[in-house]
């Protein structure tokens, strides 16, 4: 799919989220929906299969959701994969992930523990990412097992990596 | 005188001797004459090939003498002939000698340096073999070492990190992260 129409899908979820009064919610649970469909090849394969029916499609999809997101959140993943455009739903997402941080004045800082943070841990890691940064950050953060222990945040163009994982290949090198 | 030779043989008894030791007269006049006869057809017939015989054997002996004289100067010739021959091949034997000498040691001073030339390739080649070997077994240590380090180093760690050391790697990132790394 081409950046204009990404930015065009990006900017229609992003209205209809807005005219809901969900944005946070729905952009925070979007961000997740899309990390885990990145990770996660059957879902990809599933949800984008065009041997299946799109209503079929559509109805997985809001199946895997139902109980876990918002109903907004739900039916905008469903309507992606109705429009046939699913592969491109990381991209639509992090596109209207960025909008509605810029709407904020905000750096999208997206960071990857392989464990949850507390609403205390987020706070303070927003606070330290904006000291480092220079501005106010939207913290999205990703469940990674792979990372092992310790925390890596991208914040634009900058990697603060300090994971366990990141630690072991190194030392791997080093070997 | 045939009377008086006739007396004579009637006079006496021919078996009674007149001397013990000499013959009787007639013996020693027939005798004599006898010889005189035998002698002298002896001179006469015997004497000539008796001279031309030893003539002949003189000149054998002289041709014999002669040539015993030549086959001594041929020998003397050639024993001058072996001397000289002898001479030659003891020089011919020496220069020879000093020939194959001064070749033997060319050959073995060439064998030394071909053979030192060869030890120090070998040693070299030994001790490139012997480096490459070492580095071979070294890196091959190295990279199962690592190997194996890469797999368990990993399960090691997950399976020592809990909840409580994974939030203390999190809240040292937020510290250090918020001191300004």
């Amino acid at each position: 799919m081409s950046t204009v129409k990404i930015e065009a899908y990006a900017s229609a979820l992003f209205e209809i989220a807005q005219a809901d009064g969900t944005l946070a919610l729905v952009e925070d649970e979007l961000f997740r929906v899309a990390r885990a469909f990145e990770s996660n090849e059957q879902l990809r394969n599933t949800l984008s299969d065009s041997t299946i029916p799109a209503d079929r499609r559509q109805q997985v999809a809001e199946q895997l959701l139902g109980a876990k997101a918002s109903n907004t959140t739900t039916q905008l993943v469903s309507l992606v994969v109705g429009s046939g455009q699913v592969r491109d739903l990381p991209a639509i997402v992090d596109s209207l992930v960025k909008r509605a941080s810029s709407e904020k004045q905000q750096e999208v800082a997206e960071v990857r523990s392989a464990v949850a943070l507390s609403d205390d841990q987020k706070t303070r890691l927003a606070a330290a990412l904006t000291k480092v940064t220079g501005k106010p950050v939207n913290l999205k953060v990703v469940i990674d097992p792979s990372v092992l222990g310790g925390l890596v945040a991208v914040v634009g163009d900058e990697v603060i990596d300090d994971t366990v994982r990141t630690r072991l290949d190194q030392l791997k090198t080093r070997i | 005188m045939i009377n008086r030779f006739g007396v004579l043989l009637a006079s006496e008894d021919p078996t009674i001797t007149h001397h013990w030791l000499l013959p009787e007269t007639a013996e020693i006049v027939y005798g004599g004459l006898a010889s005189v006869i035998v002698i002298g057809a002896l001179v006469k017939f015997a004497g000539p090939m008796i001279k031309k015989s030893f003539n002949a054997r003189t000149e054998k002996i002289q041709k014999e003498l002669d040539d015993a004289a030549g086959a001594k100067v041929t020998a003397d010739s050639d024993a001058k002939n072996i001397r000289a021959a002898l001479g030659d091949i003891a020089g011919e034997r020496a220069r020879m000698l000093a020939e194959a000498d001064t070749q033997a040691a060319a050959v073995l001073n060439e064998g030394r340096v071909r053979i030192t030339a060869e030890v120090a390739e070998l040693e070299a080649k030994a001790e490139a073999d012997l480096n490459s070997a070492r580095g071979r077994s070294s890196d091959e240590l190295r990279a199962e070492i690592s190997l194996l380090a890469s797999i368990a180093t990993p399960a090691v760690v997950q399976a020592t990190l809990n909840d409580q050391t994974k939030n203390e790697l999190i809240e040292s990132f937020i510290s250090s992260v918020g001191a300004g790394r």
